[in-house]
C-alpha cells in the first residue's frame, strides 16, 4: 500500500527530502541483522510505499512538491537528482514566481483557491500511479505563511476529494522564541483547520529537536539541515515496514494504520535511543501509545512498563491503548532502536501557551488587518479559539 | 540439420499471403519477435536484419531471470552470449561462430540458427509456459504457507454499568478507521484485478499466435529449405568438428562416485546381514525339516514370504509412482476422466499429505521417546541432581 507525500513550503520540502533520503538509505543499507530474504521483503515493502519503480531508471519518490517560490523546490529537486539513487518526478511540483510574504490568510484564501486545480491534478496523478492508496502524508510548518495557509487549504481539499483515504499531517511546532510575530495566529488557524479535516497530526517541536541536536548529538552549530535529519530519522523509524503479527513474516500492509483512536489527536515524539523506563510519579496521561522496536533481541524486549494503567486514561484498558510493532531488521544501522508515538497530554502545555499568547494579541486586535484583508474574519478566529480550547480541555480531563 | 514435418492440410498453406502470416504469428509468440520483413531480408543475408535477429536469439537463449537487465546489455555482449549458448547446445554450423562480434552481419546464418532452435523443441510453447500469469489457483504441495493472520482483537466492552461517553467515541473512531481500511483494500483489489485481466489478455494473444504458428508451420519449413539452399556450401573441415558438449562439473563427478561407493558398501552390508541370518536360521532348524510334514509347512512359508515380498514391491512401486507430488500444482476443474501423466487427483494429493503427516507424527513420537530415554539415562547418571522430566504429551 502506498503513501503519497505532499511537501508544502520551505519547511515541508526540506524535511520531505530528508525523509525520502533516510527511507531510501535505510532500505538499501546492508542487511540489518536479518536474513537476505527478509531484507529483500523489507526493501520491497518500503519501495512500494514510498517510491515508484520505473523500468530502467532510479526509483521516483511518490511526492508532490508545492511552494510559492521556486528556490527551495529547485534545490530539493536537484539534490535528489544529484544523488543518483532516487529522484522526484520530473513534473511533480508546483511553484510560482514569488512568495506570499508569510501571510497565512493569503495562502489560504488566495493562493489556495487560485491554484487548487493544478495542485490537486498533480496529486491525482500520483494517486493513479499507486496500485493501492494507503493515504496521504502532508508535511508542513504550523506557523509559517505559505506552507501553513496552503497546507490547511490542501488538506481540506483532500478531505473532500479523497474522503475515504487516511490523511496524516506532519506539523512543525515553531520555536517558542520564533521570529515571525504573527506565528501564534498562524498556529491556531492551522491547528483548528487541520483538526477538522485531517485524521492525524504528528507534531515535532523545533525546541525539542534542537535540544536533541545540542545535548544528545553534541552539535555545536546547529543548522536546519541537522534538525531536519533528526526529524527524518524519527519519521523513518516510524514509517519503515514492521511485522503485522507476532512471528509472521509479512510486513504490515497499511503503514498509516496508526489507530489514533480519538479523532484527531495531537501527538509528540520523544527522542530515540533505548527506551529508558523512568519511574516518575506523574505521567502525562495517554490515550494511546505506539511503541516501535527495531533490531536485535526485539522478541525478548520487556514492555511491561508501557502497560502500567497509570499511564492511561481510566476509561481505556492498557491492552487497547498500547500497540507494539516489531521487526528484527535494524533501522539505519542502529543495532537497536525504539520509537514512541504517543497521543497524550504531552502537548497540552505548549498548546495552551500558544492559544494564550494568540488570544492576548487578538484581544488587542493586533495585526488582524493582515488576515481580514484576505477573508479571514474575526469570527474565524473566534471559531478557532473555541475549538482549540475544547481540545485543551478534553486533554486536561483525560 | 533435421527438421520436423507436421501433417498440415495443404489447403491451409495455399495463397501467397500465407508465409508472411505464419512468420508474423511466429513473431507474436516469441518475445521481441521481429517483423516478417526482417525475416525476408535475412534470407538474402542483408546486414540490416542482423541486429534484430541477434537480439531475438539473445532473448531466447539467455536465462529467465536476466529478463529485466538483459535489455541494457550491449549488442556485442549479446552476440558473445548467443554464440557460446548455441555452441554449448551443439549447434553444428561453424559459420555462426565466425560472424563478427559487432553484430553487423550474418542475418541468414542467424535465421538458420533460429529455425534450428525451433526444430529442436516446442519453443514458443515453452516460452509461453514460462511467462504464464500466476492466478493464485495453484496449490503448493510439500510447502507450508503461513495462513493469513486474523484481525486484531476486538475490544470487549462491559454492557452493564455506566459507560464513559469517551469510550463510545473511541469505539466509533475505531469503527470508522476499520471501515476506511476496508474501502482501501477493496479499491486495491479492483486495481489488481484489472491489472490481472490485462496480463491475461496479453497471454491470450501469445497463445493464439502460437496456435496460428503451429497450423501454418509447414509453409515456414518449406521456405527455410530455400534459405538453406541459398547458403554457400560449408567448408569440409566443419564436418570433423565435434559438437561441444557441456562438461559435468568436477564436484558433480566426485559426488556421483561417492554415491556409487556408498551404494556398493550398502549392498555388501545387506548381503552379509542376510548371509548371517540365513546361517543362524539353518543352525536353528538344523536337522529338522526333512520329513514330509515339513515340506507342506515349507511350501506354506514360501508362499507367505512371496506374498509379503510382492506386497513390499507393490508398495515400493506405489511410492515411486510417476505422480509423486512435489512442487506447485495448479487446481483445475476437469470434466473428463483423463488420467494424464502430469495430472494428480485431489484425492491423491490428500492421500499423499495424510501419509506424510502420519510418517512425520511417527517420527516425532520416536524422537520424543529417544529424548525421554536419554534424559532418563542422564538422570540416573547424576544421583545428586533431581531431574523433573516433562509430562508425556
Amino acid at each position: 500500500m502506498s503513501i503519497v507525500t505532499v511537501q508544502l513550503g520551505q519547511c515541508g520540502n526540506q524535511i520531505g527530502f530528508e525523509v525520502f533520503d533516510t527511507l531510501f538509505s535505510d532500505s538499501h543499507s546492508s542487511q540489518g541483522l536479518c536474513s537476505k530474504r527478509e531484507n529483500e521483503a523489507y526493501r520491497a515493502s518500503c519501495k512500494e510505499r514510498f517510491f515508484n519503480e520505473e523500468e530502467n531508471g532510479v526509483p521516483i519518490a511518490r511526492a508532490v512538491l508545492v511552494d510559492m517560490e521556486p528556490k527551495v523546490i529547485n534545490q530539493t529537486l536537484s539534490k535528489a537528482a544529484q544523488s543518483g539513487r532516487w529522484k522526484y518526478g520530473q513534473h511533480a511540483y508546483f511553484c510560482q514566481k514569488q512568495g506570499s510574504g508569510n501571510n497565512w490568510a493569503y495562502g489560504y484564501s488566495v493562493h489556495g483557491p487560485r491554484h487548487e486545480e493544478s495542485i490537486m491534478n498533480l496529486i491525482q496523478k500520483e494517486v493513479e500511479k499507486c496500485d493501492s492508496l494507503s493515504g496521504f502524508f502532508i508535511i508542513m510548518s504550523m506557523a509559517g505563511g505559505t506552507g501553513s495557509g496552503i497546507g490547511a487549504f490542501v488538506t481540506q481539499n483532500l478531505q473532500d476529494q479523497y474522503a475515504h483515504s487516511l490523511k496524516m499531517n506532519q506539523i512543525i511546532w515553531p520555536y517558542g522564541t520564533g521570529e515571525v510575530i504573527v506565528q501564534n495566529y498562524n498556529s491556531i488557524l492551522t491547528l483548528s483547520h487541520l483538526y477538522r479535516s485531517s485524521d492525524a497530526l504528528l507534531v515535532h517541536e523545533n525546541d525539542a529537536v534542537h535540544k536533541i541536536c545540542a545535548k544528545l548529538m553534541n552539535i555545536k552549530q546547529i543548522s536546519f539541515s541537522d534538525i531536519n535529519q533528526v526529524l527524518a530519522h524519527q519519521l523513518g523509524s516510524v514509517f519503515q515496514p514492521v511485522y503485522c503479527a507476532e512471528g509472521s513474516f509479512h510486513y504490515r500492509r497499511n503503514p498509516l494504520g496508526i489507530d489514533w483512536q480519538v479523532r484527531p489527536p495531537l501527538s509528540g515524539l520523544p527522542p530515540l535511543g533505548k527506551m529508558p523506563l523512568n519511574k516518575e510519579l506523574h505521567f502525562n496521561t495517554s490515550i494511546a501509545n505506539l511503541v516501535i522496536l527495531r533490531g536485535k533481541d526485539v522478541q525478548s524486549a520487556d514492555l511491561e512498563g508501557f502497560k502500567d494503567p497509570a499511564l492511561y486514561t481510566s476509561w481505556l484498558h492498557p491492552i487497547h491503548a498500547l500497540n507494539v510493532w516489531k521487526t528484527q531488521r535494524a533501522f539505519s544501522k542502529y543495532e537497536k532502536s525504539a520509537s514512541l508515538v504517543s497521543n497524550s497530554q504531552f502537548l497540552v502545555k505548549p498548546l495552551d501557551m500558544i492559544v494564550g499568547k494568540a488570544w492576548n494579541m487578538f484581544a488587542s486586535k493586533a495585526y488582524l488587518h493582515q488576515y481580514t484583508k484576505f477573508g479571514i474574519e474575526e469570527e474565524d478566529f473566534l471559531d478557532s479559539f473555541t475549538l482549540l480550547e475544547q481540545v485543551v480541555a478534553s486533554y486536561y480531563n483525560l | 540439420m533435421g527438421r520436423r514435418r507436421r501433417l498440415v492440410d495443404p489447403a491451409a498453406e495455399a495463397g501467397a499471403g500465407a508465409l508472411p502470416k505464419v512468420i508474423a504469428a511466429l513473431s507474436r509468440s516469441l518475445p521481441a519477435g521481429p517483423s516478417p520483413e526482417i525475416f525476408r531480408r535475412a534470407k538474402f543475408d542483408r546486414p540490416e536484419a542482423a541486429p534484430a535477429l541477434w537480439q531475438l536469439l539473445f532473448r531466447l537463449l539467455s536465462p529467465r531471470s536476466a529478463d529485466g537487465a538483459s535489455a541494457s546489455l550491449a549488442l556485442e555482449a549479446q552476440v558473445c552470449l548467443v554464440k557460446s549458448a548455441l555452441r554449448s547446445q551443439g549447434y553444428p554450423r561453424l559459420v555462426l561462430a565466425q560472424l563478427p562480434e559487432d553484430g553487423s552481419r550474418g542475418s541468414r546464418e542467424l535465421l538458420l540458427a533460429l529455425s534450428w532452435l525451433l526444430a529442436r523443441g516446442p519453443l514458443p510453447e515453452q516460452l509461453l509456459a514460462q511467462a504464464h500469469v500466476q492466478l493464485g489457483d495453484e496449490i503448493p504441495v510439500c510447502e507450508c504457507e503461513a495462513l493469513a493472520s486474523p484481525g486484531p482483537r476486538v475490544p470487549h466492552v462491559e454492557a452493564e454499568g455506566p459507560v464513559d461517553i469517551r469510550c463510545v467515541q473511541w469505539l466509533m473512531g475505531r469503527l470508522r478507521f476499520r471501515w476506511r481500511c476496508l474501502i482501501a483494500s477493496q479499491q486495491e483489489q479492483c486495481t489488481l484485478l484489472s491489472k490481472l485481466l490485462r496480463r491475461l489478455e496479453r497471454e491470450n494473444t501469445g497463445l493464439e499466435a502460437a496456435l496460428e504458428w503451429r497450423r501454418g508451420e509447414l509453409v515456414f519449413w518449406r521456405w527455410m529449405d530455400t534459405v538453406l539452399g541459398a547458403c554457400p556450401p560449408e567448408a569440409p573441415a566443419a564436418a570433423t568438428q565435434p559438437t561441444f558438449l557441456p562438461r559435468i562439473a568436477e564436484r558433480g563427478l566426485g559426488r556421483l562416485e561417492l554415491a556409487a561407493r556408498e551404494l556398493r558398501a550398502l549392498q555388501e552390508e545387506l548381503c552379509e546381514a542376510t548371509g548371517r541370518r540365513r546361517a543362524a536360521w539353518e543352525a536353528r532348524v538344523g536337522g529338522q525339516g526333512r520329513g514330509p510334514q515339513w515340506s507342506s509347512a515349507r511350501q506354506a512359508l514360501q508362499k507367505a514370504v512371496e506374498q509379503e515380498l510382492a506386497a513390499l514391491r507393490w508398495a515400493w512401486e506405489q511410492d515411486r509412482g510417476p505422480a509423486r507430488p512435489h512442487g506447485p500444482h495448479r487446481l483445475v476443474r476437469c470434466e473428463d476422466e483423463a488420467p494424464g501423466g502430469q495430472h494428480l487427483r485431489a484425492a491423491e494429493v490428500i492421500q499423499a499429505l495424510r501419509s506424510q503427516e502420519a510418517c512425520l507424527e511417527a517420527a516425532l513420537r520416536r524422537l520424543q521417546g529417544q529424548c525421554r530415554q536419554e534424559l532418563a539415562r542422564l538422570a540416573g547418571a547424576l544421583p545428586g541432581l533431581i531431574w523433573i522430566l516433562p509430562p508425556r504429551c
